[in-house]
């Protein structure tokens, strides 16, 4: 019984990771219908970011954390404007290309600056807390914390606030919200900047409990997708949810069975939930 | 209040209003009828800002408003409330009443969505519900009082009795007549060419992107091509 709780605590971790991840992912296939698939790149050059400022210039993880953040929003207004913008009225099949050229433009910029050696943002957060026979160590407990508190800001954003609300309306119908007074070209910049950061975010959770390494944020991306299909296209809540079933599966999956096998009974989980439900677990009929 | 002259729209090489004229003057409700598919959306369209006008002008209280984005124009004061109400599916009633004032910045905005409460009270019962999951004659209320919620100067109603049973057309247009008792400039297009005739002061005959035909409603009521082919008697 401990050694499940174990698991779960261990998969909510990395099921938050894939909730921020997905967060960005949904929000942009809501309003623009395109599979950013360089999402999961953009969030790892977050993550080396970080680990360069604390590494080579000594700024403080926090502060460090928080210039990422600011750079992650900058990088996605760029991202929209440049990348995507243009083929915006064009068929979907330029916007998937582009996605596509975007993830290995990323990637290999990626690796020019930060080398293919993977590497570990240091943090000096090393107690370990037991409870009930349950470990966790510090760090994880941060992340999920942390994970916890951008998914609550998130849902905030989106229901409570007029920007918030107006994403929702461009995702459900682009004309109505453009006959509600919504600027249907900032709307976009304002998705992938809070996209971007959200990723950053998750970069920097990666970087800090596992690490960072060329193909991560590939591999991440295609979770991201799992969690999307699992959850249900464009659904917030769904994202969460996706995100959780997906991360502690694979816990239990790696915990249980072998963590060879961890990444296969991840997508059987999510091929079986399609059979029953195909919309995904919180998506509309 | 509102001066359309000259208009041209076209979707890709195929043109389908062919340069009309027309006027909305302050406190007017203006109905433009015709047949489906003569070109009264296109119209509606063009001047909300949701296609491009190939030609001619569209003012609105002197200031010209041709292909001026979307939602320059709300800004401007002229809000649609459009064809098949485009409700958001699975935002909530109040989201979407919210959304009808997204543009606002005053503190009215609560008030007002009670206001509009009161006004259609089944909107109350749903506040909470998916609006994807009203009845189609809420969603008309629902769509009317989330135009009205953008305190326009002028509003513009695309079919809105569209698709609903006798007893809620009847409703559909008191409503607008109550619209139209608050104050508001109306612009009304109408499949139901009898009642966009009552409730209009002046009106538009459409057929095939061109306007044929125009007067007060009481004219075009008894003119006798309308009476026959659009009132059906
Ligand atoms: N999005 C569109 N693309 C191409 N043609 C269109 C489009 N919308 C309308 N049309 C055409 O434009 C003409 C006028 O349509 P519309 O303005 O909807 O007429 P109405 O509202 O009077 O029924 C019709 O011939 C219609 O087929
Ligand atoms: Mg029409």
């Amino acid at each position: 019984m401990v050694e499940v709780l174990q698991q779960i605590i261990n998969g909510i971790a990395i099921g938050g990771v894939y909730v921020l991840i997905a967060l960005g992912l949904t929000t942009v296939f809501g309003i623009l219908g395109i599979a950013h698939f360089a999402h999961g790149s953009v969030s790892m050059f977050g993550g080396y970011l970080t680990f360069f400022f604390v590494t080579s210039w000594g700024i403080p993880l926090l502060l460090a954390i928080l210039i990422a953040l600011l750079v992650g929003l900058v990088l996605g207004v760029l991202i929209e404007l440049l990348a995507y913008r243009p083929v915006r009225d064009a068929n979907h099949i330029n916007a998937f290309i582009v996605a596509l050229g975007l993830t290995m433009m990323v990637e290999g910029i990626n690796l020019e600056l930060f080398g293919h050696e993977q590497v570990v943002i240091p943090t000096d957060f090393s107690r370990v807390f037991n409870i009930g026979g349950v470990t966790i160590p510090e760090l994880r407990l941060y992340v999920i914390l942390a994970a916890a508190l951008l998914i609550a800001a998130m849902t905030v954003f989106v229901e409570r606030t007029k920007t918030g609300q107006a994403i929702r309306a461009v995702a459900e119908n682009r004309d109505a919200a453009i006959l509600m007074g919504v600027n249907v070209k900032t709307i976009p910049l304002v998705v992938f900047a809070i996209s971007t950061a959200l990723g950053v975010c998750a970069g920097v959770m990666v970087g800090s409990l596992f690490a960072i390494a060329p193909g991560i944020g590939e591999g991440l991306v295609v979770k991201g997708f799992a969690v999307l299909i699992l959850g249900g296209l464009g659904s917030i809540p769904g994202a969460v949810v996706g995100g959780l079933v997906l991360g502690i599966t694979e816990a239990l999956a790696a915990g249980f069975i072998s963590s060879a096998y961890k990444d296969v009974i991840a997508f059987v989980v999510m091929i079986s939930v399609l059979l029953f439900r195909p919309q995904g677990l919180m998506g509309k009929a | 209040m509102l001066n359309v002259s000259n208009l041209r729209v076209s979707y890709g090489a195929i043109e389908v209003i062919h340069g009309i004229d027309l006027q909305v003057n302050q406190g007017e409700c203006v109905a433009l009828i015709g047949a489906n598919g003569a070109g009264k959306s296109s119209t509606l369209k063009a001047i909300c800002g949701l296609v491009p006008a190939t030609a001619g002008t569209i003012e609105f209280e002197g200031q010209d408003i041709t292909n001026q984005s979307g939602h320059s124009i709300v800004k401007a004061g002229i809000t649609m409330c459009p064809e098949g109400r485009q409700v958001f599916p699975q935002m909530t009633t109040l989201q979407n009443l919210r959304m009808g004032a997204y543009p606002r910045k005053d503190a009215e905005q609560a008030a007002d969505v009670e206001e509009m409460m009161d006004m259609f009270p089944i909107l109350r019962d749903r506040a909470h519900q998916a609006a994807g999951t009203l009845s189609g004659g809420e969603q008309e209320m629902l769509a009317i009082g989330r135009a009205l919620m953008a305190r326009p100067k002028l509003c513009i109603f695309d079919e809105p009795s569209l698709g609903l049973a006798p007893k809620i057309v009847a409703e559909v247009g008191e409503t607008i007549a109550r619209v139209k008792e608050m104050g508001k400039t109306i612009l009304l297009v109408e499949q139901n060419s009898a009642m966009a005739l009552r409730l209009a002061d002046r009106a538009y005959l459409f057929e095939a992107g061109e306007i044929v035909l125009s007067g007060t409603g009481a004219e075009l009521q008894s003119h006798p091509d309308v009476a026959k082919a659009y009132l059906g008697h």
